[in-house]
């Protein structure tokens, strides 16, 4: 939390990660985040914040439907055949909100985030114009693929796909 | 006592209500609101002992509601719950009136250190 801290690491997203998980998504530490290699296919559900200010970019979640699903019932104290399409946007939302806040507060004095911005529909596209994959922490939580990541606005324009 | 619990997030509302639940201050009357501005009215029409606010929601940010509160004179007891924390921002809660600041994700034993001296 400094004026002229450098970009968050992958480090720094698996720290706040590892916050949320002992809160909201595993509090018994049953089921931890285990880090594994970005999948080669697309993820269905895609979470956003953007940040503006002293530093550009965004920060996204993205993972598969039942990752989701997962999340949504235990930010909610419900079963996952209990969640709706409303409730995994809802919570996703508010989980790359708690991510992207978190971030924030290692990033320069001066920058803004955005408030969040959820796709759950198969085959959309999320761009990302002239930003760069800065870091990336990628892992499976109860079988399914999660992913986090921070995007920097540079020259080049970067595209993340869904499908 | 009266709680009013303001975020837009109805996950972080519903959140807020079981950790209060799980720190045992579940004993409470609970009232939401959806944003800043909304949050300003109920605290005129539902009186609130305590309020529980987000700091970064639409209309009416956080920070911006308890300055309005405390030009009104209102003073009642009134805190933060918020996923962004720099120090620059602890200070214009503090300048402002707030209580205690408490940042996200958190836990039931985070709520219990502050609130039991509030709502104990």
């Amino acid at each position: 939390m400094s004026t002229d801290a450098a970009a968050p690491t992958a480090a720094d997203l698996s720290e706040i990660t590892e916050q949320v998980w002992t809160s909201y998504l595993d509090p018994d530490g049953e089921h931890p985040l285990l880090v594994a290699p970005p999948v080669a296919g697309p993820d269905d559900v895609f979470a956003a914040v953007s940040i503006s200010g002293a530093w550009r970019g965004h920060v996204l979640v993205t993972c598969s439907p039942g990752a989701a699903r997962h999340a949504a019932a235990a930010f909610l104290a419900m079963e996952p055949g209990e969640v709706g399409e409303d409730d995994i946007a809802d919570v996703l939302g508010e989980l790359v909100n708690i991510i992207g806040g978190n971030v924030k507060s290692m990033l320069p004095t001066g920058s803004f985030i955005s408030l969040p911005h959820v796709t759950t529909n198969a085959g959309a596209r999320t761009h990302f114009p002239s930003a760069v994959q800065v870091c990336e922490l990628s892992g499976t939580w109860r079988g399914e693929h999660m992913s986090f990541s921070m995007w920097q606005s540079e020259g080049e324009r970067a595209e993340v796909r869904a499908a | 006592m009266k709680i009013l619990i303001a975020d837009d997030s109805r996950v972080m509302r519903q959140i807020v209500t079981r950790t209060l639940r799980q720190a045992g201050f579940g004993g409470h009357d609970l009232v939401e609101a959806a944003d800043g501005k909304e949050a300003l009215a109920k605290v005129a029409t539902e009186k609130p002992d305590l309020v529980i606010s987000d700091w970064n929601m639409p209309e009416m940010t956080g920070i911006e509601l308890l300055q309005h509160l405390r030009a009104q004179g209102q003073q009642v007891k009134f805190g933060f719950v918020t996923s962004e924390c720099t120090p620059e921002m602890q200070q214009a809660a503090e300048a402002a009136g707030a209580l205690f600041f408490i940042t996200k994700p958190f836990t039931a034993e985070r709520f219990d250190e502050v609130f039991d001296p509030i709502l104990g």
